[in-house]
């Protein structure tokens, strides 16, 4: 009873400090943040475009608008798209890409095309117009065109008006052969070009580097709230020692129940928080998961999700414990921070370390170091997301993580005992280990 | 039927090889106020915390209400450690309901009885607040409504009364005494003489880590004997030192507590007084606790 009266205040005194209600909001703001901005990035990057076309063909720029308006007018009315369409429109499944050029022509009466080329590269050094397309009188015969442009790696758009000059042309020599305009529009009728991409967890280069980014960013997440958790922790601790509250509770209960009771209580906070995190992960995933590339959703999988409670709830129990031993052994903020140093440091070595797991997730040093308890947290659960090692080997990594905890909690349960009741000078790591052999 | 309330046999504590308590023994009655006094640093606070199980004792034996400690007494004391503090981020009630519970209070329970308490105190208003809006008195009294909150037979308080205003030390000072009444026995460490003189059943009085008095308040005074004068005065007193027939005297400004050598030399006291300094008052007294003290520790201090 006593012991759940401890796990209670514990628990509700950090859910009810505003650090967790604003961690609890922010984080998954910013995590969405994280894997949205890229698609959105991609998106705005490819803003409206601005492209002058000079014509010397005479013929192509109409044809090419009319088939920009059928595409954009596509949803809103098919009926007049139909009649548009009728003779010279082809289909055209990128709508999206159509919607975003916006082509104006220029009068090429009277200039030259090297005037006209000089005059627009000014244009787009000047960033007026973003590209120059430049269709030369013989294009019929030599089926060449010349595209001027900041940006000439933009396949899309290049693909685009490759296409539509493409169609354009060849009706046009067909019309002009007497082919019956049905036959034509058979002819030239675009190919829909559906995608499906073969999903294998790591073999393709961009999903691995996705994977890489992701794992890297779920090892963040855990540090920063095995790090948050433990100084709240050494602090709560520290409070009750300095304020010598702690006589009353030894007083009242049994200090093991004190002990546990905290780092309990304080556990149960945060899995609260991943808990609520977890679900709004799940609820954003139904509603955007056509916004989100591919490789994202290929990482988020309920499996990895369960993963990391596992290895959260395991760290967590760990550096709890060492930093709650930090603050019964201290008995001021600034040698709580030099003790909390070198544990904050065993939490940065896999930080480290995590780069060369992700790169090679099965060499040999990747696997012993996943299988060191204070590590297997972080660094087994990066291997998990990047390259799933057998499950016997994440199931014997847990259980020695589960007895390196038993062990830490007995240890963590002497030194408490004694460090919360020792006041005055700073206790040397000698003493606090003399401290186990106290009655 | 145990009339002891607590027995203390022969208690030692070394700290870093320095003695801190040095063969203490001594036993509370049922019922009864007992004064644990002594000077700073003479081991009373670590006396206090060996009691109730805070550090453990090198050598001797505790009793607490007849058995030797156990976890399940803690539920039958109440403890107000001289260090105090309360979690300062917490409001007021929500302290009482967590320590509350932590004697095995049920939350009900808590509420009833603490807000009559607070009412008591006059701190029925702060219930919601936070503790580190209350004044240091107020937290303090706080603390000793979260002692007593449990109906405690055995009450230990080590300094009660430090932070608190005249007014308030009177209120600490009734409930101590209606506790009382209702059977609690209650161990008072404190250096404050005036206020334990007033309640205190039992004196026992630590120096150096060592006993140096016990016995009933009465007992003690009447053996320090009756050659004791109080006078209240105005003027010069510097010529008492020349005074062969005083043995002692403690001089507090316009107090003035002496010791003859022989009451018989009251009046001649009186008219040496009479002429130096113009006089208020002139009584026969007993030692006051604070004299008895001061002489003490002053023998330590010689020994």
């Amino acid at each position: 009873m006593k012991l759940i009266a401890v796990i209670k205040k514990e628990y509700r005194e950090i859910v009810k400090k505003k650090s967790f209600i604003i961690s609890t909001i922010l984080t998954p703001l910013i995590m969405a943040a994280f894997m949205f901005l890229p698609v959105l990035l991609m998106k705005m990057g490819k803003g409206e475009k601005t492209i002058r076309v000079a014509d010397y063909s005479g013929f192509i720029y109409e044809k090419m608008l009319v088939n920009e308006k059928a595409t954009q007018s596509e949803k809103t009315a098919p009926a007049k798209r139909k009649a548009d369409m009728k003779g010279d429109v082809f289909d055209n499944d990128n709508g999206a890409e159509a919607s975003k050029l916006k082509f104006a022509k220029i009068d090429t009466a009277g200039h030259s095309p090297a005037e006209l080329i000089e005059r627009n590269i000014q244009a787009i050094r000047a960033k007026e117009i973003d590209g120059f397309l430049l269709i030369p009188s013989t294009i019929q015969k030599d089926r060449k065109l010349f595209y001027y442009s900041g940006n000439i790696s933009d396949f899309d758009t290049n693909k685009y008006i490759q296409a539509v000059v493409r169609t354009v042309v060849s009706r046009q020599i067909l019309i002009a052969k007497q082919i019956n305009p049905e036959i034509v529009d058979e002819a030239t009728r675009d190919i829909e070009f559906e995608t499906i991409k073969v999903k294998k967890e790591g073999t393709s280069k961009s999903s691995a580097g996705i994977e890489y980014m992701m794992s890297l960013f779920m090892l963040a997440i855990l540090f920063s709230i095995l790090m948050g958790y433990g100084q709240l922790i050494m602090r709560g601790v520290l409070e009750e020692k300095s304020s010598r509250i702690i006589e009353v509770l030894i007083s009242s209960t049994d200090t093991q129940h004190i002990f546990y009771g905290k780092i309990i209580g304080i556990g149960l906070a945060g899995l609260t928080q991943v808990a609520i995190w977890f679900l709004f992960a799940l609820a954003m995933m139904g509603k955007f998961s056509l916004g989100l590339s591919s490789g994202i959703m290929n990482f988020l999988t309920l499996e990895i999700g369960i993963y990391f409670v596992i290895f959260f709830l395991l760290g967590f129990f760990m550096y709890a414990i060492l930093f709650s031993i930090v603050g019964a052994a201290v008995n001021t903020d600034q040698e709580a921070q030099q003790f909390a140093a070198p544990i904050s440091y065993l939490l940065i070595i896999p930080f480290v370390m995590g780069i060369m797991v992700t790169q090679s997730p099965n060499s040999s040093v990747a696997l012993i170091s996943s299988f060191i308890p204070l590590f297997t947290p972080t660094l087994m659960f990066m291997r998990i997301t990047v390259s799933p090692p057998p499950l016997a080997q994440i199931l014997s990594a847990i259980s020695l993580s589960l007895l390196f905890i038993a062990f830490l909690a007995w240890l963590g349960a002497k030194i408490f005992r004694v460090g919360i009741l020792m006041y005055g000078k700073k206790p040397s790591l000698g003493e606090i280990l003399r401290w186990l052999r106290y009655k | 039927m145990n009339e002891q309330a607590l027995a203390l046999n022969g208690l030692v504590k070394d700290f870093d090889g320095k003695r801190a308590v040095d063969q203490i023994s001594f036993t509370v009655r049922k019922g009864e106020i007992l004064g644990l006094l002594g000077p700073n640093g003479a081991g009373k606070s670590t006396t206090i915390r060996m009691i109730m199980n805070v550090i453990a004792p090198d050598q001797g034996t505790i009793e607490i209400l007849g058995r030797p400690f156990s976890e399940k007494m803690k539920d039958s004391i109440g403890y107000l450690p001289e260090e105090r503090g309360l979690y300062r981020k917490m409001k007021v009630m929500d302290v009482l309901v967590y320590l509350g519970e932590l004697k095995g209070l049920r939350r009900e329970t808590i509420r009833e009885r603490g807000l009559k308490l607070l009412r008591q105190f006059d701190l029925e208003s702060y219930e919601q607040k936070k503790v580190e809006e209350l004044s240091k008195g107020m937290a303090q009294k706080l603390q000793i409504i979260s002692t007593i909150l449990h109906e405690p037979e055995l009450l230990i308080l080590d300094e009660p009364f430090s932070g608190l205003d005249p007014l308030n030390i009177d209120l600490v000072t009734r409930i101590l005494l209606e506790k009382k009444k209702e059977g609690v026995s209650i161990i008072l460490s404190t250096h404050l003489m005036e206020y334990a003189e007033k309640l205190v059943d039992t004196v026992v009085m630590i120096d150096q880590g060592r006993k140096v008095l016990d016995g009933k308040l009465a007992q003690i005074k009447s053996q320090y004997g009756t050659k004791f004068i109080r006078v209240e005065y105005e003027g010069d007193s510097a010529f008492m030192s020349g005074l062969e027939y005083v043995k002692s005297f403690r001089d507090y400004g316009r107090e003035m507590e002496i010791e003859l050598v022989d009451l018989a030399h009251k009046s001649r006291l009186l008219e040496a007084l009479n002429a130096r300094v113009s006089l208020n008052s002139f009584q026969l007294t007993e030692p006051s606790l604070q004299h008895i003290f001061i002489r003490k520790v002053n023998e330590g201090a010689r020994a």
